[in-house]
């Protein structure tokens, strides 16, 4: 799985850098979210601009890394468009992330 | 008078629509589009009628078969070839498809109308016959006026002061455009413009034969009445269409079933608390579908039969295919459901299987297994209140 991760002062982003989220992914991307939250990371930015189609095990891995950061954390999505923006509209998912439009714009709210 | 229905196209733009079903079997409605059409020939007293067939023709051979359940006879020619139990589609064009009728029995032995199985007409077939028949005309094109922003869109057709053809243009830029008249693909002819067809060959009515016509100085004349022009060449065209008839703006289409509530219609055996579900009109609801309690219907919605909606769902704007279970969790907002795939009115589909999402969508006669990713989404949606937003 490519990940491109960057901080900006408390705030993670991780840059997917894959086409698709599917099951040959899924488990990978909800290890590294959890991981992040175990090491105690509170605000983290999900960047999808790069993903076109994503399944329901990869919907399901950033659910799973929603509720590993526990009450405490933020996982937000930014760049969610086209299919994929679909699938969180149809799952209706889209009313518990927060969403974003760009990295900046999601910076300036959380960052 | 006889007729010709054009039904060997693949629909390409209507995909993915037309992966399973020809274009003239695509239901506005309920009804498919093609019975409206012999519907309408009956109406102005055209009995026997030839039909082309290729892409997907058992679906339209089997579904109206001889044509006497329509009040008709009907009969195919079969374009393309069985090749290890699956056929191969050969289209011959709309002019082509005529002629190898035409060799085949000589059909076509007194004026026949041709007319393609995409679009609702309300056409005075017997005016057009009328017209053609005053003018001695051999070949006489259906006109009608359009807007002038949209000729690009067709053929656009000059006519002197009786109707004789002048001029055609094959989408003109609005620029260019010498009139803002169109060629509708409804066409009269007289069989000896058979004659001007080669044979054995794709041969196309609009791009060959009428130049041909023009240069041989047949009597060629276009003919512009008023009436309802509803097209399915595209998904957009599916969907407005659809919203159209369910809004009441096409004027004298019948809706299916029975209205049980003002601007809601039902099949029959449809179960339903209406004190328990929400439902905004204009709305459709086939026979044998079930809308659980806490269900959210908004209109122009036709829901089709056998489909199961779960409380908590909400469809809004959606045409929705035979055999659909709809999950409590399903948010549909402008789709057309069709097979396995959920459509926009763009065009762009997301895949139920692909996706993996039949515990939103599905076919109603599967059994729902959930996956351990499913069961998360779920129980996210219910711990989040999703399910109840």
């Amino acid at each position: 799985m490519l990940i491109n991760k960057r901080t900006k002062g408390d705030l993670i982003v991780l840059d997917v850098a894959e086409k698709r989220v599917d099951a040959a992914i899924a488990p990978d991307l909800k290890e590294y979210i959890a991981e992040l939250a175990k090491q105690g990371a509170t605000k983290v930015l999900l960047d999808l601009a790069a993903v076109e189609f994503m399944d329901s095990s990869g919907l399901g891995a950033v659910v799973a890394g929603l509720k590993s950061m526990g009450g405490r954390g933020e996982l937000a999505v930014c760049n969610v468009h086209g299919a994929v923006a679909d699938l969180f509209k149809l799952t209706r998912m889209d009313r518990v992330f927060t969403k974003y439009a760009t990295v900046d714009e999601a910076m300036a709210a959380i960052g | 008078m006889k007729a010709m229905i054009l039904a060997a196209g693949k629909g390409t733009r209507v995909r993915p629509i037309t992966y399973t079903t020809p274009k003239p079997m695509i239901s506005l409605v309920r009804k498919p589009v093609m019975e409206s059409i012999i519907e309408l020939l009956r109406a102005h007293g055209i009995k026997q009628i030839m039909i082309n067939t290729s892409h997907l023709a058992p679906a339209i051979e089997q579904y109206f078969r001889d044509g006497e359940q329509f009040g008709v006879q009907m009969g195919y020619s079969f374009e393309g070839v069985l090749v290890d139990g699956e056929l191969h589609g050969k289209a011959l064009g709309s002019a082509g498809g005529m002629k190898r009728i035409q060799e085949f029995s000589g059909f076509f032995d007194e004026t026949f109308v041709v007319l393609c199985g995409d679009a609702w007409i309300d056409l005075d077939i017997s005016k057009v016959f009328q017209f053609h028949k005053a003018r001695q005309s051999k070949a006489t094109i259906v006109l009608k006026e359009v807007p002038r922003d949209e000729v690009y869109k067709y053929g656009v057709v000059q006519t002197d002061a009786e109707g004789r053809i002048l001029q055609f243009q094959e989408k003109p830029s609005v620029e260019e455009a010498v009139s803002n008249t169109i060629n509708t693909g409804i066409y009269m002819f007289e069989p000896e413009v058979l004659d001007h067809i080669p044979s054995g060959g794709e041969y196309d009515i609009g791009g060959q034969l009428f130049p041909r016509l023009v240069e041989a100085d047949v009597p060629f004349y276009g003919v512009a009445l008023p009436f309802q022009w509803v097209d399915i060449g595209s998904v957009p065209d599916f969907w407005e269409a659809t919203r159209q008839i369910l809004r009441g703006e096409v004027e004298g289409y019948q809706m299916p079933g029975r209205e049980v509530r003002p601007g809601i219609w039902t099949g029959i055996n449809v179960s339903v608390d209406w004190d328990e579900v929400q439902i905004k009109p204009p709305v459709y609801i086939g026979s044998s579908t079930a809308i659980n309690d806490g269900a959210t219907i908004v209109g122009p919605t036709v829901i089709g039969a056998n489909c199961s909606v779960a409380g908590g769902a909400e469809i809004q704007e959606c045409i929705v295919d035979d055999y659909t279970r709809i999950s409590s969790l399903a948010r549909l907002e402008k789709k057309v459901l069709y097979g396995d795939k959920c459509i926009a009115p763009s065009g762009e589909a997301i895949d139920i299987l692909e996706n993996d999402i039949g515990f939103i969508l599905d076919d109603a006669r599967k059994e729902l297994v959930l996956s351990e990713a499913h069961r998360l989404i779920f129980e996210f949606a219910r711990e989040t209140g999703a399910l109840e937003k």
